[in-house]
């Protein structure tokens, strides 16, 4: 899939590293479990937000499960407006639609409505985590031949790893020592017949060689949980800043044991699940029974692994039980586990239609990752309060931080080109906290509109006579297909 | 050493060319290390200066290193050209002698030397006198006049010394005035532009700029590829030589306001100002400020200052130089202990003010602007490294360092007015010395310290206070970033004060 940013054709390398050692493989067809996926995206130009966006195709890997479901990566599917899926050995091509997609873990289901597709398919069944070198088979379609590919690899190290589609999130990956390519996402990664891994993302060539990622099986069948209730519901976080209790004074001063045991809350997302639960200052003993090492991690299966790992496995709604000392008293509580909302300014947006709002020929926009990566916003604020929108509580004032992002030159905004890039405070006195607030505020009837932005004190005025005038020259010369999109034209 | 002086010059240029319009700087102008004119500079022997008006200036310079703060970084020589002015002293630009530790004179008809201090010095102006530890060097000398100043489209003439001590000068033409920036951010004042074909010569850190006899500018840079010059203003050298006549210098002052244009005809129907009035936007007034105590606020019109009209665009007309901004008038035009009318509109009314102006010296801001010439303050507890935030310690990032600084610590710079309004400094940790009493931290760094042992934190000395104070044998230190609170063994730290200090061979553990 040509889109996937860590991959650059250049890293094509065999991969020899394991040459004679043979895996531990079964004979059965994989062939009847594979496909090839093409997706012809349309990703939307957040600079020209009313633009359909240009056209790409690209080229992915997927498999068959049970219930007659394709299993692949996000990104091989992502802004697809037309998906085709092609078995090995046969020459027809099959329209696919998306059913479940999830940009938080880079996973996707699509199926195929035509009923004989699946007649002739083998579902493959899953395997457990891979343990440390042992070996596992790579298919997939690199740098996106026709034909299947096979390639195998050494289990080199199973770690959280952040995941590249949504540029935000991270969840346990392993890292393989096989070459992983444009072409092999969305791929099965198979041991002993069974799949223990999606192949999702590498480097390029220029950074490290032989380093494969895959999303392992953990993962995997939390996803297929979580759209068990008919709808994707991301993954759940407690959403607060745990800090260790490796120090010795710092243990002393708490009052603790000297027995490596308890983290340190340092803070708590005041708009999520966790707030009026856990609390800045309270020290976390054990989760869901599970004793909380110093060092922020927990004991699962025999391992060590990140206290996060506990949540990860859990489902929107599920709960966690969290022993703690608070004021030296023991404490037990109990969190409803939600998603996490205000951290998804920092991801990459899938799937739907640019949002704005176009008024006088400025163009407002709600500040997102493809907002900043689109202009290359350098100013110090908008990354200031990008960077720092969850512990400075931006969010509260700010649910949306809305940018006056671009402006269409025109005689009625001639003089305001200072503004691009300040963020919205007020317009007309309306208190600026959505896209939706800056719609409705141009939709009241008014002489002069005044745009008072953060930290600004001279606001920006348009006269509405001079904003009518304007409105058709500027929709002609710029060719504003759409005056505003809140949001109603989405993709799926 | 010949190209280096120059190279620098250049290169400052590259770097406040950009820090003055963009935030985001992207290299521009490398400096070129052979651009010779094409064309024969005009040259001539400077017969004029035949008297011995311009000394070779050698300074050795050390400035500290503020990654860390109790030692200083290697030293190094600027050389450049000093004008010997009424009064036993030489007049040069600053940054020759920012933090130097030795400075040495010499005539260069005889090679005869003199060790000189910095008597007084404006880093903000980037002047500075210097003088002569023996009074009677200079005896033989003839002073340059300064109270010429030239009008646009002059001829003059930049002096440089061949190296067997020949004084040379190349033509330039003064070709704009117009109020720009200096050498440090945030500070500018008029600044002359000139083209001139200047040749790479010794001593040019920084060169005097004459008229006939009169000393009219002193270079602040050269761009060999256009073949400019940007240098000192004749005002802003009248003006910084005439306070440096009353004891203590007070510096140039301001009235610590920002202002905006009010150009656009929507704005002005809105504010009801008529199209004949000029007037410039009140933005933001910095507490304490001469604007603040004449009760100028957020969103007045300022008609006028000193009697002097103020256009939309904040210009008025200056009798010598044409269209200038206002801020010329202010701080060049005006000095310290002066009073001076304004007539400004507030809701539609007429109001008239009287404004006495200072200056602000760096200390005065919550983030100093610069700090040279005098040591950065830090202190050390239990291997935590504190220092008082200011823009030169940003600085050590580079020249980009608007970008590649932490840009929590760039914002709270560029915003301060705003985010630390009452009198305050920022402490924050800036490293961490590892050592037992850290064992279990994680390496941190550039986390603002909110409070210590319960007691809020806006300077070095609080710190240093609430350290006495332990909260039941443990220091509670609160950032203002995760992890927000450390604690340190109060005795431990004590007790192991005097190794760690061994260790990491810390001249001292705190300087104020």
């Amino acid at each position: 899939m040509i889109r996937s940013t860590f991959f650059g054709i250049a890293c094509l390398v065999a991969t020899n590293a394991v040459a004679g050692a043979v895996a531990d493989t079964p004979k059965f067809d994989v062939h009847k479990s594979i496909v090839r996926i093409t997706t012809t995206a349309q990703e939307p130009d957040y600079r020209v937000p009313w633009n359909p966006g240009s056209i790409s195709t690209g080229i992915g890997a997927g498999f068959v499960i049970d219930g007659n479901r394709i299993l692949t990566n996000a990104h091989v599917v992502s802004n697809g407006r037309f998906i085709s899926v092609q078995r090995e050995n046969d020459p027809r091509q099959y329209s696919g639609q998306v059913k479940f997609i999830a940009h938080d873990c880079d996973l996707a289901i699509v199926t195929v409505s035509d009923p004989n597709f699946f007649k002739t398919m083998h579902p493959l069944n899953f395997g457990p985590l891979p343990t440390i070198q042992s070996v596992v088979d790579v298919y997939g379609y690199p740098i996106g031949g026709e034909r299947l590919s096979v390639t195998q690899g050494i289990v080199s190290r199973i770690d959280f790893e952040s995941y590249s589609h949504s540029g935000a999130d991270s969840h346990l990956a392993v890292q393989i020592d096989a070459a992983i390519n444009p072409g092999n996402s969305g791929g099965p990664v198979l041991q002993n017949g069974k799949v223990v891994g999606i192949a999702f993302q590498g480097y390029s060539g220029d950074v490290a060689q032989n380093v494969g990622f895959m999303i392992p099986t953990p993962v995997i069948q939390r996803f297929l949980a979580d759209i068990e209730s008919g709808h994707y519901n991301r993954y759940v976080d407690l959403s607060i800043v745990p800090e260790s209790l490796t120090n010795a004074a710092a243990r002393q001063a708490l009052g603790l044991p000297d027995d490596d045991t308890g983290v340190l809350v340092s803070s708590v997302e005041s708009d999520a699940c966790a707030a009026g639960k856990l609390e800045p200052g309270d020290v976390l003993l054990s989760i869901d029974g599970h004793r909380i090492i110093s060092d922020q991690t927990v004991e699962l299966d025999g391992e060590n692994v990140d206290l996060a790992e506990v949540i990860e496995r859990k489902l929107k709604g599920d709960k966690v039980k969290i022993d703690l000392l608070r004021n030296h008293q023991p404490l037990s509580v109990e969190v409803e586990l939600e998603p996490n909302n205000s951290y998804l300014i920092q991801a990459n947006i899938f799937d739907e239609y640019p949002r704005f709002v176009t008024f006088g020929g400025l163009v407002f926009q709600p500040l997102s990752r493809n907002l900043l990566e689109a202009f290359q916003i350098e100013d110090l604020r908008v990354r200031y309060f990008y960077n720092n929108f969850i512990n400075e509580e931006i969010f509260k004032d700010h649910p949306q931080v809305i940018l006056l992002s671009n402006i269409l030159p025109d005689p009625v905004n001639a003089y305001l080109s200072e503004f691009r890039y300040q963020i919205v405070e007020q317009i007309n006195g309306h208190k600026i906290r959505t896209l939706a607030d800056v719609a409705n505020a141009f939709d009241e009837t008014s002489d002069f509109y005044t745009i008072k932005f953060v930290g600004a004190s001279r606001p920006a005025v348009l006269q509405r006579s001079a904003v009518e005038e304007a409105k058709e020259r500027i929709k002609d010369n710029y060719g504003v297909r759409l005056e505003r999109n809140l949001g109603e034209e989405t993709l799926r | 050493m010949k190209f280096l002086a120059f190279c620098q010059a250049s290169l400052l240029f590259a770097i406040s060319a950009i820090a003055a319009e963009n935030p985001s700087p992207s290299p521009a102008g490398t400096p070129a290390v052979e651009a010779r004119p094409s064309a024969a500079p005009k040259e001539h022997l400077a017969t004029e200066l035949k008297g011995g008006s311009v000394l070779r200036v050698n300074s050795t310079n050390q400035s500290y290193d503020f990654f860390r703060p109790w030692s200083k970084k290697a030293p190094s020589n600027r050389r450049g050209l000093g004008a010997v002015i009424d009064g036993g002293e030489v007049l040069v630009t600053a940054e020759l002698v920012w933090d130097s530790n030795f400075i040495e004179l010499e005539k260069p008809d005889t090679g005869e030397r003199a060790t000189a201090k910095v008597a007084v010095v404006d880093y903000e102006t980037n002047l500075a006198l210097l003088k002569p530890n023996n009074p009677d060097f200079l005896k033989e000398l003839q002073p340059l006049d300064t109270s010429v100043a030239p009008k646009v489209g002059d001829h003059l003439s930049v002096v440089q010394l061949e190296s067997n001590g020949t004084p040379v000068s190349t033509e330039a033409l003064l070709t704009s005035a117009e109020v720009g920036h200096y050498v440090l951010d945030d500070y500018s004042y008029l600044l002359f532009k000139m083209s001139c074909p200047l040749q790479y010569r010794d001593n040019s850190f920084t060169l005097p700029i004459v008229q006939d006899h009169h000393l009219i500018s002193m270079l602040l840079r050269y761009d060999p590829r256009s073949q400019t010059i940007e240098a000192i203003s004749t005002p802003v050298i009248q003006h910084f030589l005439k306070e440096a006549d009353h004891q203590p210098y007070q510096g140039f002052p301001s009235f610590g306001l920002s202002f905006s244009t009010t150009r656009d005809p929507q704005f002005r129907h809105y504010e009801k100002l008529s199209d004949s009035e000029g007037g410039i936007y009140v933005d933001d007034v910095e507490p304490d400020s001469p604007a603040a105590q004449a009760d100028i606020q957020t969103g007045d019109i300022l008609l006028s200052i000193g009697g002097k009209s103020v256009d939309p665009d904040g210009d008025y007309d200056d009798s010598q130089y044409g269209r200038l901004s206002i801020t010329h008038f202010i701080t060049t035009l005006s000095y310290t202990g002066q009073k001076v009318p304004v007539t400004l509109l507030r809701h539609g009314e007429r109001k008239d003010v009287v404004v006495s102006l200072f200056h602000k010296p760096p200390q005065d801001y919550a983030i100093d602007p610069y700090v040279i010439g005098r040591p950065p303050r830090y202190l050390i507890l239990g291997g935590l490294v504190f220092e008082e935030l200011s823009r030169q310690y940003l600085r050590e990032w580079g020249p980009s360092w608007q970008r590649e600084a932490p840009q929590r610590f760039v914002y709270f710079d560029h915003y301060q007015a705003d985010l630390f309004p009452k009198e305050r400094k920022i402490v924050f940790l800036s490293q961490i010395l590892p050592n037992n009493d850290t064992i279990g931290y994680p390496q941190l760094n550039y986390m603002a310290v909110e409070r210590v042992n319960g007691q809020p934190i806006y300077r070095l000395e609080d710190l240093a206070k609430a350290m006495e104070k332990p909260i039941n044998g443990f220091h509670k230190i609160e950032f203002d970033l995760d992890p927000k609170v450390m604690y340190l063994d109060a005795a431990k730290v004590q007790e192991n004060a005097a190794a760690l200090q061994k260790t990491y061979s810390l001249p001292a553990m705190r300087r104020f």
